[in-house]
C-alpha cells in the first residue's frame, strides 16, 4: 500500500530531512511514526500525501510513483488519503458540517449527498449535535475530531495523521485515539505520527525516526 | 454534464458567497471598474449615434455648376458636351455622371425641401440658375483630389459658367475626423479595458490572499486546480458584468440632460437630432465585453497568484 525505498529529502544542502528511509506500510495496518521535532515524521506523511516529493529514493502509495506523478493526477491520489494535521486547518468561516462536506463537493458529489455523508462522519465521532456549530465553538479536542470526520468522510484507503493529540489533554487525545482506531479496525489503514508515550505504548507496530534517518521498524 | 453543471454552480454560489461577505468592496471595486468604462461607453454611443448620419451622406466628390442668369437654355445644355470632354481630359473619369438641373426645376425643389413655398411665390420671379452637377468617381488618393480641384478651375473658365463649387471636400472631412475619433475611441476603450482588467486582477489578488488557507486545504483534500480556480473566475466576470451594467445605465441616464442641450443646438440648424441610447444588442454586447475584461483580469491574477501556492 505505502512503500519507502531508499528515499532520501533535502531541502537545501544543509538541511536533510530524511536519509536513505525505506519501509513497507501494508494494507489495513495501524502504524505509527516516532521520533522526536525534526525527526522528519511530518516530511515523511507529506511524502505520501504527494505535498513534498523525495530528493531521491521512491515513495510507492497505492502502487503510484510520487516523484514521478503528475501534477493533474495529485488531487485524486489525495481523495484516497484522509489527512489530519495537528493544527485542525477547519475553516473558520463556515460550520462544521460544511468543513466536512468540503472533500465530498470538491469530488463533484450533490450538496444533499455531501450532507448525509458528512452528517453520519461526525455522527461516527459523537459530533452530530454540534454540526451547525462555528469550528471556534469547539474545543480543541472536538476540533480534531471535526478533522476526523472531514478525513474519513471520502472513505479514504489511508489516513494519515501528524501529532493529532500534541495540543489535547489526555481524555480528548484518548477520545481521537478510540477514533482512529475504529476507522482502522474497519480496514483502513493508518499511519499516525506522534510524541505521545501512553499512544506509543499501545501501539502495534512503531517506525523510530532520528535525524531524517530509521532507527527501528518494528 | 451534470457533474460539470454542479462544479459550475457550486463555483458560482461560492463565488456569490464570498462577495456578499464584502459588500462594500464589491461595491466599490464596481463602482472603479464603472468609472472606467463609462468614457469609453459614451463614445461608443455618440459614434453609434453619428455613424447613420455620415454614412448617408456622399464622400463621392460632387461639383455644382452654376451657369449665368442669362445664360440661354439651348446654351445651356450644348455645355454638357464641353463638361464631359472636360471631365475625361483632367480627372480621366469615364464613369462621371453629369445632371442637369433646369431652374424651373431647381425652384421646385427648394419648395419642397425648405419648407419656404410661401416665401419663395412672393419672390415673382426665379432667382436660381440652371445648373449642373457632376458626380466623380471616389477621391483614390491625395493626387486625386487635386485633379478634382483642377477640374474645378477649368470648368469655371468656360462660356456660361458663373460658379463652381465643391461640395463634398467638407463630407470628406468629416469621415476623416469620424476615423480619427474612432480610432481615438478605440485607444481609449484599450487603455480603459487595461484599467479595468488592472483592478479586477488586484480585486482576485486579494481575494486569493484572503482565502489562502481555504485554498490550501481544499488542495490537500482533493480539490483540482479548475475547482479552485473556478469562483474566482466568476468572482472576476461578475465584477466586469455589474460594472457593465452600471456604466450602461450611467450613459443612459446621461443622454437625458445631453439631449434637452443638443436639442437647442440642433434647432439652431432646423434638425430633430437627438441622441438615442445603443440598442439592446449592442449594450448586449458591451456587457459581455466588460464580463469577459473581468475573467481576463481574474484569470491572470489566478494564473500568477494560485501558483505561488503550490
Amino acid at each position: 500500500m505505502i512503500e519507502f525505498r531508499n528515499v532520501s529529502k533535502q531541502y537545501t544542502p544543509d538541511a536533510t530531512a530524511l536519509r536513505d528511509v525505506s519501509f513497507t506500510v501494508a494494507k489495513g495496518e495501524l502504524v505509527f511514526l516516532a521520533g522526536p521535532s525534526g525527526a522528519g515524521k511530518s516530511t515523511l506523511l507529506k511524502m505520501i500525501a504527494a505535498v513534498e516529493r523525495p530528493s531521491a529514493g521512491q515513495v510507492i502509495v497505492n502502487g503510484q510513483d510520487i516523484a514521478r506523478i503528475k501534477p493533474a493526477a495529485v488531487p485524486f491520489l489525495r481523495r484516497n488519503l484522509g489527512l489530519i494535521f495537528q493544527q485542525q486547518r477547519l475553516l473558520t468561516d463556515r460550520s462544521i458540517l460544511a468543513n466536512v462536506m468540503l472533500p465530498l463537493l470538491v469530488t463533484g458529489a450533490s450538496r444533499a449527498q455531501a450532507e448525509q455523508r458528512a452528517r453520519a462522519a461526525l455522527d461516527k465521532v459523537g459530533l452530530l449535535e454540534r454540526a451547525d456549530a462555528q469550528p471556534l465553538a469547539l474545543s480543541g479536542g472536538e476540533q480534531q475530531r471535526v478533522s476526523i470526520a472531514r478525513a474519513i468522510v471520502n472513505r479514504p484507503q489511508v489516513i494519515l495523521a501528524d501529532e493529532p493529540t500534541a495540543n489535547l489533554d489526555r481524555a480528548s487525545a484518548n477520545k481521537v485515539l478510540d477514533a482512529l482506531k475504529a476507522f482502522h479496525s474497519v480496514g483502513v489503514t493508518c499511519l499516525i505520527s506522534s510524541h505521545d508515550e501512553q499512544m506509543l505504548d499501545a501501539a502495534a507496530r512503531v517506525i523510530h525516526l532520528k535525524h531524517g534517518q530509521l532507527e527501528v521498524a518494528a | 454534464m451534470t457533474l460539470w453543471f454542479r462544479q459550475h454552480r457550486y463555483a458560482l454560489a461560492a463565488a456569490l458567497v464570498h462577495l456578499r461577505r464584502s459588500p462594500g468592496g464589491f461595491l466599490f471595486n464596481i463602482l472603479v471598474v464603472a468609472i472606467a468604462l463609462a468614457l469609453p461607453f459614451t463614445g461608443v454611443t455618440l459614434l453609434d449615434n453619428v455613424r447613420p448620419m455620415s454614412e448617408q451622406l456622399s464622400v463621392d466628390p460632387e461639383l455644382s455648376v452654376f451657369l449665368k442668369q442669362d445664360t440661354p437654355r439651348e446654351q445651356a445644355e450644348a455645355l454638357a458636351v464641353s463638361l464631359r470632354q472636360t471631365v475625361r481630359q483632367t480627372v480621366h473619369d469615364p464613369q462621371a455622371k453629369i445632371v442637369f438641373t433646369p431652374r424651373e426645376k431647381a425652384l421646385e425643389q427648394l419648395k419642397d425641401k425648405s419648407g419656404l413655398a410661401d416665401v419663395l411665390t412672393t419672390l415673382g420671379e426665379n432667382p436660381l440658375p440652371d445648373s449642373y452637377v457632376l458626380k466623380l468617381d471616389a477621391f483614390r488618393n491625395a493626387q486625386a483630389g487635386g485633379d478634382v480641384d483642377q477640374l474645378a478651375a477649368q470648368i469655371r473658365a468656360l462660356p456660361g459658367v458663373d460658379t463652381v463649387q465643391v461640395d463634398s471636400a467638407w463630407v470628406k472631412r468629416l469621415a476623416a475626423l469620424l476615423n480619427v475619433l474612432r480610432l481615438a475611441l478605440l485607444l481609449l476603450a484599450a487603455t480603459l479595458g487595461t484599467v479595468v482588467v488592472a483592478v479586477i486582477f488586484n480585486t482576485i489578488r486579494l481575494q486569493v490572499m484572503t482565502q489562502r488557507e481555504e485554498i490550501l486545504v481544499s488542495k490537500l483534500i482533493g480539490a483540482t486546480d479548475s475547482f479552485i480556480h473556478r469562483p474566482f473566475y466568476y468572482t472576476g466576470a461578475l465584477l466586469g458584468l455589474c460594472a457593465g451594467g452600471v456604466a450602461l445605465g450611467a450613459v443612459s441616464l446621461a443622454l437625458r440632460p445631453l439631449n434637452v442641450a443638443i436639442a437647442e443646438f440642433a434647432r439652431l440648424y432646423a434638425s430633430e437630432f437627438q441622441l438615442a441610447p445603443l440598442p439592446p444588442l449592442a449594450m448586449a454586447g458591451l456587457l459581455a465585453l466588460s464580463a469577459g475584461l473581468g475573467l481576463i483580469g481574474a484569470l491572470l491574477s489566478v494564473q500568477r497568484h494560485l501558483s505561488r501556492l503550490n
